[in-house]
């Protein structure tokens, strides 16, 4: 290998994504450029400052550098530069990537498939396009160069853009009480509302509760293209456990599932499978833990 | 309007197991779920502008699923035939398929219940050197001009191209039809193009594991609620989580 340094892109449209394509990127060893509209981006060599979020111009900029690695976070705009910036450059992709390894021009890298229920070991050889799965890896502090760079308007007009947020992170929620549209009705997810908060966690939902009925706001839909959470105690009601759903909770130390059919999919995936109504169920807990 | 839509026949999600240590996936074989919706919002752009649909699908020849595409309204399909296909043989497949077709636009679902990756229609994008709108949650189209809501999931983003362009949908875009007898009969009757694709993979598969985690899948059944809950509050609290 002699002098030959990889050079490692990274970029994401999250923070907390960017440090873990960081992490991730130290971890291999090269020298690391990121991408960001953030100043304060401390763990990289290089930062490329750009003015907006502009995903035709994030392509060309990520493919102008000819990169041997790009890393980027997975949340969907991230997702969708990867593997543009794979295709404009013919190059292999792999996302969802938990681990990366480098042998040589050799990367092995192991990533979650069949909604969550099966993990792969890939193998691909660089340059290549990864995401990562995952904040937890903090990556170290180094001193950047920086170079502010003007993209140029692509041929996605940006005409306006609405949050979804609610406040509530259900990533570092100790414990989440998750919506299935077999709590019946929006009206009912009140009673999930005050179960969580008298155990001082948040609500969150299955994908057709959040993105589809919008019972609980949609920056909380719980699954395999939402979001992935790890609480030490998630409570499912009504929630028949579609592998879609189970890929996001399966990190959960202790899952709880409360569902009127004794035979719900969802026990597979369950520490314990209360039989009942989810209305029922919170009105019984809330009773218990007022006592307390 | 020349629309292409791609499906992917997939193992039943529902049916993969975990048997001791291995992930068995040859499961019966469907159409991947969001790719329903792809299908249907094709099928909705055909009924609102006319033209024609071409499904196209790479790697499984399951019949009865393409059966099922055609019975939703797509008027023919191409079936490539593949020998490990990963994302860049995928989207080189397609784009040699399609291509001689002149496109206005071409449609795919966000994700596939297997590989997951959502890079097929951004790979194919670049490819044929087309706009690329991701995760589209509705779909406007006026003259040349397309104004699509992106689920972002922390965000709601509404932008505007124009046609031709590569457009990935999620679930809430539509709710896909169930076809009548009648149109699975007459689903018999549409052409199906087989065709063989031969390219190098980028990706090599090295081993497939289950992800296990051990639940102890404990059932709680009282007749009554309080009792139920005090079973559980009292696991909860020997776990440590309470």
């Amino acid at each position: 290998m002699g002098c030959f340094k990889t050079k490692i892109v990274i970029f994401s449209e999250n923070p907390a994504y960017l440090r873990m394509a960081a992490a991730i990127g130290q971890s291999i060893g090269g020298e690391i450029i990121g991408i960001s509209a953030i100043p304060d981006v401390k763990f990289v060599n290089k930062l490329y400052l750009i003015d907006k979020m502009d995903e035709d111009g994030i392509v060309d900029l990520i493919t102008s550098l000819s990169p041997d690695l790009v890393i980027t976070g997975s949340v969907r705009k991230d997702r969708a530069i990867a593997a543009r910036v794979a295709g404009r450059l013919k190059l292999p992709i792999v996302p969802d990537i938990v681990s990366l390894k480098l042998d040589g021009n050799k990367a092995i890298a192991n990533r979650v498939a069949y909604s969550g229920m099966g993990l792969v070991t890939i193998e691909a050889e660089l340059p290549l396009v990864v995401t990562v799965v995952g904040t937890q890896l903090q990556p170290k502090e180094l001193e950047p160069s920086m170079e502010k760079v003007q993209l140029k308007e692509g041929r996605i007009k940006v005409v306006s853009k609405k949050s979804t947020a609610s406040g509530a992170n259900l990533a570092t929620a100790q414990i989440v009480v998750g919506v299935g549209r077999g709590i019946g009705s929006k009206e009912n997810v009140k009673y999930a509302e005050q179960l969580a908060e008298a155990l001082g966690g948040v609500v969150g939902g299955s994908r057709p509760v959040a993105a589809e009925l919008g019972w609980v706001p949609e920056d909380r839909q719980i699954g395999l293209s939402g979001l992935r959470i790890r609480p030490k105690l998630y409570i499912a009601l009504g929630i028949s456990g579609q592998p879609q759903h189970i890929a996001g909770i399966r990190d959960s130390k202790v899952i709880v599932a409360v569902n009127t059919d004794k035979n719900a999919p969802i026990l597979e995936n369950a520490d314990y499978l209360v039989v009942a109504d989810a209305v029922s169920f919170c009105k019984a807990m809330l009773k218990k833990l007022g006592k307390q | 309007m020349n629309i292409v839509v791609g499906f992917k026949i997939v193992p039943d999600d529902q049916m993969i197991k975990i048997v001791g240590d291995k992930l068995v996936t040859d499961a019966p074989l469907k159409v991947s779920t969001y790719d329903k919706n792809a299908i249907e919002e094709a099928v909705r752009l055909k009924e609102k502008f006319g033209g024609k649909v071409v499904g196209i699908t790479v790697g499984n020849n399951d019949r009865k699923s393409i059966r099922e595409a055609l019975a939703m309204g797509v008027d023919e399909v191409i079936s490539v035939l593949v020998k490990n296909p990963d994302v860049y043989v995928t989207a080189m497949a397609i784009v040699e398929n399609v291509k001689p077709l002149n496109p206005d636009i071409l449609l795919f679902s966000e994700m596939s219940t297997d590989s997951g990756t959502s890079a097929l229609p951004a790979y194919v994008a670049e490819l044929l050197g087309l706009p690329y709108v991701s995760n589209v949650r509705s779909l406007k189209i006026e003259g040349n001009k397309i104004i699509a809501d992106r689920g972002m999931v922390s965000y709601i983003e509404t932008v505007e191209t124009t046609l031709p362009a590569v457009i990935s949908v999620g679930g809430e875009i539509n709710t896909p039809r169930i076809p009548s007898v009648k149109q699975i009969m007459e689903s018999a009757k549409k052409p199906v193009k087989e065709v063989k694709f031969e390219a190098q993979p980028k990706v090599v598969i090295r081993d497939i594991k289950p992800l296990i985690v051990n639940r102890k899948k404990i059932v709680i059944e009282e007749s009554d609620i309080d009792k139920a809950v005090d079973k559980l509050l009292e696991y909860l609290k020997a776990d440590g989580v309470l």
